[in-house]
């Protein structure tokens, strides 16, 4: 009987084992969840505080983007007298992102300093996934400035194509948790329009941006640029220092609002990269605010019923 | 007496086996199962599909499960499907939404039919569970069984904020249709 025993209990074991192969285990071998799957909303917006994020628009969807940035909060040129900064408008912006597809974005708009136009050109090259086989996002991003302002000089503009100026960045996020996202921007700037003749019309930039969820609606955002004393000297005529951008994202389905404090005065790019002349240090930080509003431009051509969604 | 201890063990090894063929003969599975959401409010309805369900039905204990990786829900636009995983499931934290039940006492499943049934289990979304009486529909013939089922699933029971501050509306209440055929396991 102890031979019998030894026997049974292995065959018990087994029998019990197909047993246990209940719901649970059967449904494990199912498991769907692609691991292959992207990792979505590094960023809740195409911007950070002054740049870029890694972000494209979704395929179809515009983006109405205005931007206001108000004058010194505090020093010569603002405290009581300016409602700190609130008298004054350094910058405004009007600008439209367009999603071609899910990963190519175009934009155009137009910023009050310098009377700058934009338009540009987002690529998302590579997404990171769940399975961790890509850890970052990249995205490419172009853009070019046409400054459409009358010549304050005779020979400002001496050749037309000195309006332009051209920015390139990659542009390298990580989400890190859900909480906590971190973006790097190497960029080269590419300008005829300087003011100091040591100053050099190619100028490399690394950016540095990241968000912090506070709340699921509620974000803590922040940029800076380093472009001083990379290839640029630090003790030009007029100094300039590094834009930094601290702000509050607001998102609330379809517009976000975003509450921003920076030292720059300017809105795009092209500008607040090469010119940004005051210091978080001196009073020159000013207070800022975005609205962006996303509209699905074509109506679904889904024919799936239990798919189509109708806002009335 | 040997002899007869080894026939008494190919016996019983013959049972046990039989038992084992038996229950895995009884287990029927569905992949990519429809599951349809829809939101109604009066400012917009919102719907949403997954082919991606899996499920199981273990026929002699009746039970039945269900599971969805809640990433897979499509939406007619791209920025709902974000704000959905990102806001509302939390995705990254509970990719699965899982319903594991037994159906209730009733028709005999190993007849041919379709009956009106109610499973009775727990409701996993969003990380919350919740026992639910669920309703459907269950089409047995020829080893294949159709299941269907439509519900709602109250945001409140699985923590699902519905912030003030939405421009955009989500019903309290969201319907929940599934369709789907499982086959029997081999």
């Amino acid at each position: 009987m102890k031979k019998f025993r030894r026997f049974l209990v292995p065959i018990l074991l087994i029998a019990a084992g197909a047993h246990a192969q209940d719901a649970d285990s059967l449904l494990k071998t199912l498991d769907s969840v692609d691991k292959k799957e992207k990792i979505a909303a590094t960023f809740k917006s195409t911007h950070v505080v002054l740049s870029h994020s890694t972000e494209t628009e979704k395929k179809h969807d515009l983006d109405l983007r205005i931007r206001h940035h108000f004058g010194d909060i505090g020093g010569k040129f603002g405290s009581a007298h300016t409602l700190y900064g609130l008298d004054v408008a350094s910058d405004l912006f009007i600008g439209l992102d367009y999603g071609v597809s899910d990963r190519f974005t175009v934009g155009v708009g137009r910023s009050k300093q310098e009377e700058m136009f934009n338009f540009s050109g987002k690529y998302k090259l590579l997404q990171q996934d769940l399975a961790k086989t890509m850890p970052i996002n990249l995205t490419l991003f172009a853009q070019m400035g046409w400054i459409a302002r009358e010549p304050f000089s005779e020979n400002e503009f001496s050749k037309y194509s000195d309006r332009f100026s051209w920015i390139f960045q990659s542009i390298i996020s990580r989400k890190i948790s859900s909480r906590l996202s971190l973006q790097v921007m190497p960029g080269l700037t590419l300008r005829k329009n300087v003011s100091d003749t040591r100053d050099p019309e190619a100028l490399v930039s690394v950016g540095f941006a990241g968000r912090m969820k506070l709340t699921k609606r509620f974000s803590f955002v922040a940029d800076y640029t380093l472009v001083n004393g990379l290839s640029r000297p630090t003790d030009l005529s007029q100094a300039y220092y590094n834009p930094l951008g601290v702000g509050l994202e607001i998102e609330t389905g379809g517009h976000i609002f975003s509450l921003n404090f920076m030292n720059s005065e300017y809105i795009l790019e092209n500008n607040f990269i090469t010119n940004t002349k005051k210091s978080w240090t001196k009073g020159g930080v000013r207070f800022g605010f975005t609205i962006s509003r996303n509209f699905t431009l074509f109506k679904s051509k889904n024919k799936d019923p239990d798919k189509r969604s109708d806002i009335y | 007496m040997t002899w007869i201890n080894n026939i008494k063990r190919l016996l019983l090894a013959g049972v046990f086996l039989a038992i084992q063929l038996n229950a895995t003969a009884q287990n029927f599975l569905g992949k990519n199962i429809k599951l349809a959401l829809y939101s109604s409010t009066p400012l917009e309805d919102i719907r949403a599909v997954s082919n991606k369900c899996s499920g199981v039905i273990i026929k002699e204990r009746r039970e039945i499960a269900f599971q969805v990786p809640i990433t897979s829900f499509e939406f007619d636009r791209k920025l709902m499907q974000e704000h959905f995983n990102e806001n509302y499931m939390e995705s990254e934290r509970y990719p699965q939404a899982k319903f594991k039940g037994v159906i209730d006492p009733g028709p005999d499943l190993g007849k041919d039919g379709v009956y009106q049934v109610t499973a009775t289990g727990i409701l996993t979304v969003h990380g919350v569970d919740k026992k639910r009486t669920i309703p459907g529909k269950i089409s047995i013939s020829n080893g294949e069984i159709q299941v269907s089922a439509a519900f709602k699933v109250a945001c409140v029971d699985h923590k699902i904020k519905i912030p003030k501050l939405m421009f955009t509306k989500i019903a309290e209440q969201i319907n929940i249709k599934v369709e789907g055929k499982f086959n029997q396991l081999k």
